[in-house]
Parts: C-alpha cells; sequence; structure tokens
C-alpha cells in the first residue's frame, strides 16, 4: 500500500475573525502513526480537517506525499476528494439509505473499479473488522460498534494513502472502546498506512501512536514519543492534562547537582532530584511527579536519594489502583499504587521516587 | 492514489468556480424574482401623479398620508386579527396541553387529526360558515325563525364571524407551534419543583407557564401576522356586509372601476411593512426567549393522570374537530347535492344538476385542469429549485448564504395578494409577453411559496449530519457525484413532503390567483368565489369538493409514485 508523509507548515486556520489554529507546523513520516491530543476547543480537529481539506485554512502550506495540498502562496487548495485521503469520523457518517457492503464499497466504485474487484475488496476489508457476515445488512440496523467498524472498513478499502481519525471511538461505551483500542492498533500495524489521530483521550493517545502531540488553544504545547509525554512533560499543561501528577515548586540547589541530575529545596526543606532534559532553568523550578511514579513502603527504601517520610491522610479505594493523600512537607502529595497491601489512614510511611520521574517544567 | 504534484496544481485552478458561478446565479435569481415585484409595489405607492400611468408621472407620499381616510379599515383589520388571534392561541394551548401532557384517551390519532383543520382552507370554512349561520339563509337562523324566534341569533358577515373562521382554522397552526414546545420540554424541570415540595398547581404556574410562555408568544404573533394578510374568508364573508379588512379593501380598489392603483399600493406596503415588523419580533422572541427548554434531547413527556377528567377534555378536543373540519365539510358536502340549500331538508331537493354543471361547464373544467396542470409545474420546479437553494444555504458554506436564506423567508412577511399586486405591475411593463398567461401564475406561485419549501426541505437538510457529506467527499467523490448518490437520496423524504405541500397549496392558491389570473388561464379557487357570488351557493360548493377531490386523487397518485421511487431507491 501507498505510504505517504504529511508535512504542515505554519498552519492558521479562523472560524470567522476567531483564530481555532494558531501557526501549528509538524510533520508525519511515512507509515508513522500520530496522534493530535488536547482539550475539546484545542484546535486539533481543525487541524485534522484542514488536511483533509474539509477546512480551508487562512494560511500556511500543506504537503502530502511531497506534494502541496494547500498552500496560501503560491496559492493552492486541492479539493479534499482528490486528496487521496480518507478519514473515519466522530459520527461514523454511515449512510442510511446504503447496505454495509455498498457503504464499503463507495469509495472503490468513485474509482471507477471493476465490480468484481470491489466485491472481493469489500469481502475482504469486511473480514478484517470482522463483519463478514454483514455485507447484506441495511447500515441503519446495525450498532454503535458495529457501524465503527463500518466506519473504518469503508475508510481503508480503497487504499488511500493517508488515514485520518477524528475521535473515532469517543461514542463508544468504555469497553467496548478499550477494545476497539486493540484492535485499531492490530488493524494500523496491518495495513501500514500513514495515520493521523485526533482525541482528547490520554489512554488511546498513548496506546496507538508512534508519536503524539499535544495541542491547547490552536497552538502545540509538546511532541513527542506516548513515553516523553506522559513521563516527561513540557510545562503544567501538558503535565495536568496528560493524566495526574504532582507538582513541586523549590529552590535550585546547584551546589548538590551531579551526574545530570537537578537538586530542588522545597520551602520545607526537603531535596528533590530531578532531570531537566534540555529544558533552561533558573533559581527556581517547578517539578512534576507523576501520581503513579512515588511508591509508599513501611520500611525505609534503599534509595540514596528521593526518599522522605509522610503520613497518609486519606485513602480512596479505586479498584485497578489505590489513590493516597498523603501529608509530605506541609503540602499533600497524591499517589497511587496498585499494591496489594492497604495502608491505613494515619500511617507514618517512606514516600519515594525514582530522579528520573521527577521532571522539570518549563513555567 | 495521491495526486502527483502537477495534476494537483493543474486541478487546483478549477476548483469551486463552478459550484460558486451557480450559486451566484442561483441566488441571483431569486432575488429578482423576489424583490422586482416588491420594487414595482413601492414604485406604485409612491406614485402621486394620474394613478393609471405608468411609470408614474410623479413621486410623493400623498398615498401614504391620506391612508388616514381608511382607518376604519385599518381598525376592522387589526379587530379581526387580534380575536381570531387569542381564540386561535387558546385553542392551540389547550388542545396542545391536553394532548401532549395529559392522557387523555387516543392521543396519538387525536393528533393526528389535529392536522385537519389546515387542510380545510379557510375558503372552505368560510363557504360552509356562511351557510350555516348568514343572517338570512344560514341554518342557524332559519331553525331560529322555524321555531319562533324573530331575525337572527348569528350573524356569521361580522368581524367576529371572519375571526371565528380564522380561528378554527390557525388554531391548528398554534397546536403544532405550542404543541411542539411542550413537548420539547424536559419533564425532570417539573419533577424537580415537585421534590422540592411545590404542589401540582404551583409547579404548573411557577415552572411550565412560564417555560412554555415563549413558544406561546412566539405562536400568537406568527398567527397575529398571518392573520392581518388573510384574504379568502373575509373576502367570503365580508363583502356582503360591506365589511372590509386590508387585503378585501386593496382588492376592491384595484378591481373596481376606475381602479385606484396608488393607494392600493401604498396600503400594501403598509400591510407588508407591518407584517414585517411582525415577523421579526416572532424571530426574536423564537431565538431568544426559548431559555434551554429545547435541548435537542428526545424526552418522553411526562403525561399527567387526569383521572375523570379525560373524558371531558376528549370532548374539548372532538367539539373543536366537529367546528373545525367535520361540521364545514359536511355542509359543504350536503349543499353541493341540493336544488337550494336554504330549503327544508327532503328527498326532491336532491340532486346531481350542481356536479352536472360543473363539469360541463368548460370555464370551471379548463380552471381546474389549468390549477392541475400548474400544481403540477409549481411543485416540480419548486423542489428542484429550493432544493438546491437549501443545499446551497445549509450547506455549501457560501459566503452570503445567510442573505440567501432571508431573501427567500421574504415572501412569508409579505400578503400574497400583495406580491401579487406587485407582480401584476412588473410582469406587466416586461418584455415577454408572459401577462394574463399560465406563466404568470407559475412564477407568482414558485416565488410566494418559497418559504413554505424552504421551511420543509431544511428542516430534513439541518437533520442531516454534514458528515455523511464529507465522508462521501473523503472516499473521492465529487461534488455531482456526491449530490446523486448521498444527498439526494437521505433528502428524499422532505422532498416528498415537500412536492405535496407546495402542489396542495398551489391549487387551492386565492390571494395571487385572483389579481394575476388572465380571462383565458382562470384557475380553480378565484372561480369557485366568482361562482360563489354570482351564480349559486350550491355550484360553489360542488366545485370546492370537486377541486378538493381533484386533489386528493392526485395525491394517491403521486404517493404510490413516491413509495415505488423511495423502495426503489432503497434497494
Amino acid at each position: 500500500m501507498d505510504q505517504a508523509s504529511i508535512e504542515v507548515r505554519d498552519l492558521v486556520v479562523r472560524y470567522g475573525a476567531v483564530p481555532a489554529v494558531r501557526g501549528v507546523s509538524f510533520t508525519v513520516g511515512a507509515g508513522e502513526h500520530l496522534t493530535l491530543l488536547g482539550p475539546s476547543g484545542c484546535g486539533k480537529t481543525t487541524t485534522l480537517r484542514a488536511i483533509a481539506g474539509l477546512e480551508r485554512p487562512a494560511s500556511g502550506e500543506i504537503r502530502i506525499g511531497g506534494s502541496p495540498v494547500f498552500s496560501s502562496s503560491p496559492r493552492v487548495n486541492i479539493p479534499a476528494e482528490r486528496r487521496g485521503l480518507s478519514m473515519v469520523f466522530q459520527s461514523y457518517a454511515i449512510w442510511p439509505h446504503m447496505s454495509v457492503f455498498d457503504n464499503v464499497a463507495y469509495g472503490l466504485r468513485v474509482r471507477k473499479r471493476p465490480e468484481a474487484e470491489v466485491t472481493s475488496r469489500v469481502r475482504e476489508a469486511l473480514d478484517l473488522v470482522q463483519l463478514g457476515d454483514f455485507a447484506a445488512r441495511s447500515a441503519s440496523k446495525l450498532s454503535g460498534g458495529q457501524q465503527q467498524r463500518v466506519a473504518l472498513a469503508r475508510a481503508f478499502v480503497f487504499s488511500p494513502s493517508v488515514l485520518l481519525f477524528d475521535e473515532p471511538l469517543s461514542n463508544l461505551d468504555a469497553k467496548l472502546r478499550a477494545e476497539m483500542r486493540v484492535e485499531l492498533k492490530e488493524l494500523q500495524r496491518r495495513l501500514a498506512i500513514t495515520s493521523v489521530y485526533v482525541t482528547h483521550d490520554l489512554e488511546e493517545a498513548l496506546a496507538i501512536s508512534d508519536r503524539v502531540i499535544v495541542m491547547r488553544d490552536g497552538v502545540i504545547e509538546q511532541v513527542g514519543t506516548p513515553g516523553d509525554i506522559y513521563d516527561r512533560p513540557r510545562n503544567t499543561f501538558v503535565a495536568d492534562f496528560v493524566g495526574s501528577a504532582n507538582l513541586i515548586r523549590g529552590r535550585r540547589r546547584p551546589d548538590l547537582e551531579s551526574a545530570g541530575l537537578v537538586v530542588l529545596e522545597t520551602p520545607g526543606g526537603a531535596l528533590v532530584h530531578g532531570t531537566a532534559p534540555g529544558r533552561p532553568t533558573g533559581s527556581e523550578a517547578l517539578m512534576a511527579v507523576r501520581t503513579v511514579r512515588l511508591r509508599l513502603d513501611r520500611a525505609r527504601p534503599a534509595a540514596s536519594v528521593n526518599a522522605w517520610t509522610g503520613r497518609v491522610r486519606q485513602r480512596v479505594f479505586q479498584g485497578d489502583f489505590t489513590q493516597y493523600h498523603v501529608d509530605w512537607e506541609g503540602r499533600t502529595l497524591i499517589v497511587r499504587s496498585a499494591a496489594a497491601e492497604a495502608l491505613a489512614e494515619g500511617d507514618e510511611v517512606y514516600v519515594s521516587v525514582d530522579p528520573r520521574y521527577c521532571v522539570v517544567l518549563e513555567d | 492514489m495521491s495526486p502527483t504534484p502537477s495534476e494537483g496544481i493543474a486541478r487546483a485552478r478549477s476548483w469551486w468556480p463552478g459550484p460558486r458561478l451557480v450559486s451566484v446565479l442561483v441566488g441571483g435569481g431569486a432575488a429578482i424574482l423576489v424583490l422586482y415585484p416588491i420594487a414595482y409595489l413601492i414604485q406604485a405607492s409612491l406614485s402621486v401623479g394620474d394613478p393609471q400611468a405608468r411609470p408614474p408621472e410623479a413621486y410623493g407620499f400623498d398615498n401614504f398620508t391620506g391612508l388616514g381616510r381608511y382607518a376604519h379599515i385599518l381598525g376592522n383589520t387589526v379587530q379581526v386579527a387580534a380575536v381570531a388571534t387569542v381564540l386561535a392561541v387558546v385553542v392551540g394551548f389547550v388542545m396542545g396541553w391536553i394532548l401532549s401532557r395529559t392522557n387523555v384517551p387516543g392521543r396519538a390519532a387525536l393528533e393526528q387529526l389535529m392536522a385537519m383543520p389546515y387542510y380545510v382552507t379557510p375558503l372552505m370554512g368560510a363557504l360552509a360558515w356562511a351557510i350555516i349561520a348568514s343572517p338570512g339563509s344560514g341554518f342557524v337562523n332559519q331553525l331560529w325563525r322555524g321555531m319562533g324566534g324573530e331575525g337572527h341569533v348569528i350573524d356569521i358577515n361580522t368581524s367576529w364571524g371572519i375571526a371565528w373562521v380564522m380561528a378554527l382554522f390557525e388554531g391548528s397552526v398554534a397546536f403544532v407551534m405550542i404543541g411542539a414546545v411542550m413537548k420539547s420540554m424536559d419533564p425532570s424541570m417539573e419533577e424537580a419543583s415537585q421534590v422540592l415540595g411545590a404542589g401540582r398547581t404551583r409547579t404548573m404556574l411557577r415552572i411550565t407557564l412560564p417555560l412554555v410562555l415563549p413558544g406561546v408568544l412566539g405562536a400568537a404573533v406568527y398567527v397575529f401576522a398571518e392573520m392581518l394578510g388573510s384574504f379568502s374568508a373575509a373576502l367570503v364573508l365580508g363583502l356582503p356586509a360591506r365589511f372590509y379588512v386590508v387585503t378585501t379593501a386593496m382588492y376592491q380598489m384595484v378591481s373596481q372601476y376606475p381602479p385606484r392603483f396608488p393607494t392600493a399600493a401604498a396600503m400594501g406596503v403598509s400591510l407588508f411593512a407591518v407584517m414585517f415588523g411582525m415577523v421579526w419580533i416572532y424571530r426574536r422572541i423564537i431565538s431568544a426567549g426559548t431559555y434551554v427548554t429545547i435541548t435537542g434531547k428526545a424526552f418522553r413527556p411526562r403525561v399527567m393522570d387526569v383521572g375523570s377528567l379525560r373524558w371531558p377534555f376528549l370532548a374539548i378536543c372532538l367539539a373543536y374537530l366537529t367546528v373545525a373540519v367535520i361540521l364545514p365539510v359536511l355542509t359543504i358536502v350536503y349543499a353541493s347535492f341540493q336544488h337550494l340549500t336554504a330549503a327544508s331538508p327532503g328527498l326532491r331537493n336532491l340532486t346531481l344538476a350542481n356536479y352536472a354543471t360543473a363539469l360541463s361547464l368548460d370555464a370551471v373544467r379548463s380552471a381546474l385542469w389549468n390549477s392541475l396542470l400548474l400544481g403540477l409545474a409549481t411543485a416540480s420546479i419548486g423542489v428542484l429549485l429550493i432544493g438546491f437553494l437549501s443545499w446551497l444555504i445549509y450547506r455549501s458554506r457560501l459566503p452570503g448564504a445567510g442573505v440567501i436564506e432571508y431573501l427567500l423567508m421574504f415572501p412569508q412577511a409579505v400578503p400574497r395578494l400583495v406580491f401579487a399586486f406587485g407582480m401584476m405591475w412588473a410582469w406587466l411593463v416586461f418584455p415577454l409577453p408572459i401577462y394574463g398567461t399560465l406563466w404568470l401564475l407559475l412564477i407568482a406561485y414558485v416565488t410566494v411559496f418559497l418559504p413554505l419549501g424552504l421551511r420543509t426541505i431544511s428542516g430534513v437538510i439541518l437533520q442531516i449530519d454534514r458528515a455523511l457529506e464529507e465522508s462521501a467527499q473523503m472516499c473521492g467523490a465529487t461534488w455531482g457525484y456526491r449530490l446523486r448518490t448521498v444527498t439526494m437520496p437521505l433528502l428524499k423524504p422532505g422532498l416528498v413532503a415537500a412536492w405535496l405541500l407546495l402542489f396542495i397549496a398551489s391549487v387551492r392558491e386565492l390571494g395571487a390567483s385572483i389579481l394575476l389570473m388572465g380571462p383565458k388561464s382562470k384557475v380553480i379557487t378565484p372561480a369557485i368565489v366568482e361562482s360563489w357570488f354570482s351564480t349559486s351557493t350550491e355550484l360553489a360548493a360542488a366545485m370546492a369538493l370537486l377541486q378538493t377531490l381533484a386533489v386528493a386523487v392526485a395525491l394517491v397518485i403521486m404517493f404510490a409514485v413516491a413509495r415505488r421511487a423511495v423502495q426503489g431507491g432503497g434497494e
């Protein structure tokens, strides 16, 4: 199958006078799976629709497979239907007046493929999404999950060079969503098509992407691998949005720093060792620590740094993990622990964390 | 499948101008259709020279300042409209509440039946009620005198009579509007009030009523505006008693000799200005005042158990349907089979002569045929045109789509008679010789029914998720291909409904037709009115029923064809 790279440069999209995307640049390598992640209104869907050709940008340039599909100078704007892309919509957009087969066959028939080829490729695509027996079914008589699969099959059946996903799983219930996430990843691996995926769901983004772009208010906040985004957030917005984190502010202690580590002294006098991956740091700094990276122990841990004492103030059992609110240095740390052994409220505990997971933020 | 660079750039230049050019042309065409006659109407109203001179010899506002002499006509109009509006809104509110919020027996069926008065039309209602309650020969008054009474007990040829007939008709319009608001109200708002300790009455007064009030107010303004421009009931019931409202006065001025065009035009412009204001207020109320009772969620309206009150409520519903539908229709049917309606019933009075006369008169036959032909043409052309226009307005994101929508809804604020008056002038001077032909009527019908068609079709378009078309685009389908394979099939139910509505409305049109038809291009509704006044009640009744029958037959055929088409398309 064809793979195409995507380059987006200085993209600006306005709705009337309101800028929805304010100068966004990124590239997607051929065969890469990129996710645009952010809260609603951050411009992620608008960016995706601009790539698709469904929104007309105010300025910037978009190239697909090296050739411009939109450019403000020289003026180029190739209509969506001639960009050779495909898209899965949030609302599935399954045509209710057609059968499942006709829905999936649409893109092939548009391309005037011989009917024998249409039949075999539609069958193949439906088998791939496990809807082989549903071809003759009227599309209006499908469940949400089935409609989702039809939308998927319809999107990839004609071998587009790029697949775009606009929050495709957001209308499914939690259990189905988790299943579809795995299926989607498997499908992506088999099809090996360049894809751009839009979601506001962190788990989805982490699960299916090679790289994630976090957006806010029409600009990019951070670009990185799922691991980067999760454990090395660039600023408080990313740290907050991408799951829960504790923020620790303190004064730099360059005199104690060694081996690439940064040391902060909290107002209470505790020393926190962390990293600042290529980030400028002043005399004051803010660190983010994921709640799941903090450990609670009754016995003193072996670690030489980042081990402190605290007291469990509140315990909230949440099934997969237990959330502890721990009094520490005159403030509260939130710690999520999957350990089976429960600590009791009021227990004195040791709190520790690997310095790798204490990351200095840019703001 | 990615386009090669050279191909992409070469094609990029050809993108959009096709559709854009078409939309500019069509939008411009619609503007001419709508605004051209209005311009002539305004020109005529400013003519202060020789009233017959075209174009005007001199311009001024004398015609408007001179309208003071007709203050009583304005008073009549407002009186009729106000009384009818109050009645219609009461009917609409009571029916809306009973049918959407109480467990009255047979709710579903009654709700369907509530559309019936709308199809009876004010003209049919007026003819029937004139037969029932005219002061001289009306059934009720004859009965009264038969029982030894003096004079008459009721007189339909008054402002009250006209308001009564109009209210019966507009009641079903008000019901649809108010009922929709009541149904879309989240029942949890009332439940919250009751949980917090408020009783049923208090909840009704403090929660339910304020929430539906904007909807009720909107319905009232809408009905009032419609009433100001209504024509047929005022003509049939008002003319014998020389009771005029603005529209009938205008008609009188235009059709008398010598005609007083400028004065009539000034009246028309004034009426149009007032109605325009009303429609504007209506839109403000609808857009600003509905709070968030309409959230787009589908609620199951909470049905209140009203116990034994169910039966009185049922009686109220049936009573309305009786006076608005059953009684008028039976009266017309009865009259059409009589030699002389006013005579006491008897076998010897029964006859088929009226039908024989109606069908043997060339004038009636050709009028009926012309009307059906016009209905067919108006509906077909209208649906194509309006379908395309709706798509332009709600889907194409063309700059200026809002302006086009406003233009197309414009005729709603202009009484059809007033509009026809403008068209009469406009097309009289137009180089094409279409004045006095069916072509002029066709243009008039398509224009005045633009808002009706647009409302029907846009309702369906707005329900269709935009992504359904976008996904076709992402599959690589071009504009035309998308239209044919996705947009049109999805719109089909809306298009069929719009076709039917346009057809019915055209065949029954009176206000525009009465001014625009020529001696060789008669249509049926004005012919019915003509025979009512100059030939006989019974013949008019027979003609009215023939018209209804012809519409019904045409609809049955159309339904059969449409069903085949829809089924064929669905496979």
